[in-house]
């Protein structure tokens, strides 16, 4: 598979990372390699093979309904970027008045 | 001006139901509405490096519960994928949740729409984790981010496009409301964000049978808004139709201030969730025992009460729909009626006395005070004439409420509450009341009937409420129509 420059400002959107020229160029050589041992691996036939998604042998593992295990405030700030002392502060977002999913 | 009449709506629904665990989906966290900012998480619920998710086994149960209470079918084998995009209240960049195999497929909720049932089908339910909370109007310069919410357990329930106006929308989220609460997984309570939707709104011409290009409006939070937001996109999109434009699949923002929608993002060319199964979570096997351990808590179910309250109980609509909006009150009811065969009088006993006096102290039904028995020995004194239906209603049942533990009858006996009906002391009083009010009398006995009534209050007003009003419109009218 050919990997474009447009696919490649794609992935830099998706990733929200920022390349520069010369690590755009090693990132495509590199993809280019991936998708082609992909490819290698498409010629065998395995529509009778399920999907391996976990490779341990371990379902479930539930726990039970507890709160255990929290963080004071000051903890989970500690390694904030930036903080108020109350709240995660990050560069403003949107406009609009609130988003979540 | 756009002619509604001419096109069909046609709505589908994802609605997020926040269940109410006491620890977050996948670690321990404390989950409690309204806690101080960023005092509920942990480094899993943070999104470090390095820590790993274990499932809370009451989300699992809730999901089933849910599914079985809806007629879905449980998939036995299930698991979680990853749902990958960038946001500030969501720490890992990704979301679990349930992509390929839901836990949760088909099933319908029955909504009532006036007096008809419709049943909407409901496409799959999956397990996922709600995001933080982002707040952009506090400073100017940044927004301040909580994640207390991050990772509480949510279940989201995809409906089939199968609604058609805003009135089945509301008909719906009620109904889903009702039902959480009944298997008590969620409070079901829309303003405190535990209850949201999304709506996907697309039009069509009647009678068409291909779909419109939808719309979905996202975290409609108040079933007004969702109301606003349908009734405003359905113009906006037959506009565009009828003047001959099409309409653009967008992802929509609802603003409340102006009642207007507007594009969150284009659907098309940011939304790459790049789901791929979770690596960090063993899959799910349900045992058929693990479901019909679920299925034995399950509650019976609000349809079925209220049919049963109309069709067993020969109650209204407007009484069934009362007693059956709550399971506690369905409940309650239904006990009430094993120990009464009066149907009626029992509904309106609950409906008028119990519940409003619970509500006046402030107290569950569970905590009310008499026995159902004695509810029902009061009903009964009312039926056979012993006590009339104000007396028991007005200050039996108060004397009761506060002697809970006394037979109606003795306590009816003591405060001297016994109807009179013996023949002779109602005649001499009867005899008492015509004889202080001659001239109405004589306009009675020239055709003026309806004085009955004024004579029946008068003799009332002398027994305090005591006589039976039967026998003492019989001895009325005896008398008057005799010294005629």
């Amino acid at each position: 598979m050919h990997i474009d420059d447009k696919l490649i400002s794609r992935l830099e959107l998706l990733t929200r990372l920022r390349l520069r020229g010369s690590e755009r160029e090693r990132l495509r050589a590199d993809l280019e390699k991936m998708l082609s041992m992909v490819d290698k691996l498409s010629e065998l036939d395995l529509s009778e093979v399920m999907p391996l998604t976990h490779i341990t042998d371990v379902w479930n593992n539930w726990r039970a309904d507890e709160v255990c295990g929290q963080l004071s405030r000051e903890e989970a700030l500690r390694n904030a970027p930036d903080t108020d002392g109350i709240f995660f502060r990050v560069p403003k977002v949107i406009q609009s008045k609130s988003k979540s999913t | 001006m756009a002619r509604q009449g001419q096109w069909e709506l046609i709505i589908g629904l994802e609605v997020h139901v926040q269940l109410n665990t006491r620890s977050k989906a996948f670690c321990g966290d404390a989950t409690t509405f309204g806690a101080p900012p960023n005092t509920q998480t942990s480094p899993v619920s943070l999104g470090h490096p390095g820590t790993l998710p274990r499932l809370n086994e009451a989300q699992v149960r809730a999901a089933v519960k849910l599914g079985l209470a809806l007629g879905s079918t449980i998939a036995v084998r299930t698991a979680f994928d990853r749902k990958n995009y960038f946001y500030t209240d969501l720490p890992k960049g990704y979301q679990i949740t349930q992509d390929a195999v839901p836990i949760c497929g088909g099933g319908v909720l029955p909504i009532k729409l006036g007096d008809q049932w419709k049943e909407v089908g409901i496409h799959h339910i999956h397990m996922e984790e709600d995001a933080g909370k982002s707040i952009h109007d506090q400073d100017p310069e940044h927004s301040l981010i909580d994640l207390n919410r991050t990772g509480v357990p949510l279940l989201e329930v995809v409906t089939e496009p199968e609604l058609h106006s805003a009135d089945e929308v509301d008909a719906f989220m009620s109904a889903m409301r009702q039902l959480v609460r009944y298997l008590g997984i969620s409070d079901g309570n829309m303003e405190q964000g535990s209850l949201r939707c999304d709506v996907n709104i697309s039009v069509r011409p009647k009678g068409s049978t291909t779909y419109g290009t939808r719309c979905e409006v996202k975290n409609l939070n108040s079933m007004r808004h969702a109301r606003r937001a349908i009734a405003y996109e359905a113009s906006r999109q037959i506009a565009l139709l009828e003047s001959g434009q099409p309409v653009g699949r967008y992802t929509l923002h609802f603003d409340a201030a102006t009642g207007r929608t507007s594009p969150l993002r284009d659907k098309e060319a940011a939304h790459d969730y790049r789901y791929f199964p979770e690596p960090d979570l063993p899959p799910l096997a349900l045992s058929a025992s693990f479901i019909e351990s679920v299925r034995a808590e399950l509650p019976p179910l609000p349809k079925a009460l209220y049919e049963w309250m109309r069709i067993s109980c020969g109650l209204g609509d407007y009484e069934a729909t009362l007693l059956s909006e709550q399971l506690d009150t369905a409940l309650f009811f239904r006990a009430l009626t094993q120990h009464t065969p009066h149907h009626h009088k029992a509904a309106n006993l609950v409906i008028n006395k119990v519940l409003p006096w619970c509500k006046a102290k402030g107290i569950t039904l569970s905590d009310f005070p008499v026995p159902q028995t004695s509810l029902a020995e009061l009903i009964e004194l009312v039926v056979v004439g012993v006590i009339s239906h104000t007396v028991a209603w007005q200050e039996l049942f108060e004397l009761l409420c506060e002697a809970p533990h006394q037979h109606p009858k003795d306590l009816a006996q003591a405060h001297d509450l016994v109807q009179q009906s013996d023949g002779d002391a109602l005649k001499a009083i009867a005899t008492e009341v015509l004889a202080a009010w001659p001239d109405k009398v004589v306009a009675y006995q020239k055709g003026k009937k309806g004085l009955i009534g004024f004579f029946m209050g008068q003799l009332m007003r002398r027994m305090r409420g005591k006589a039976d009003p039967k026998r003492a419109n019989q001895i009325l009218r005896q008398l008057l129509e005799n010294c005629q």
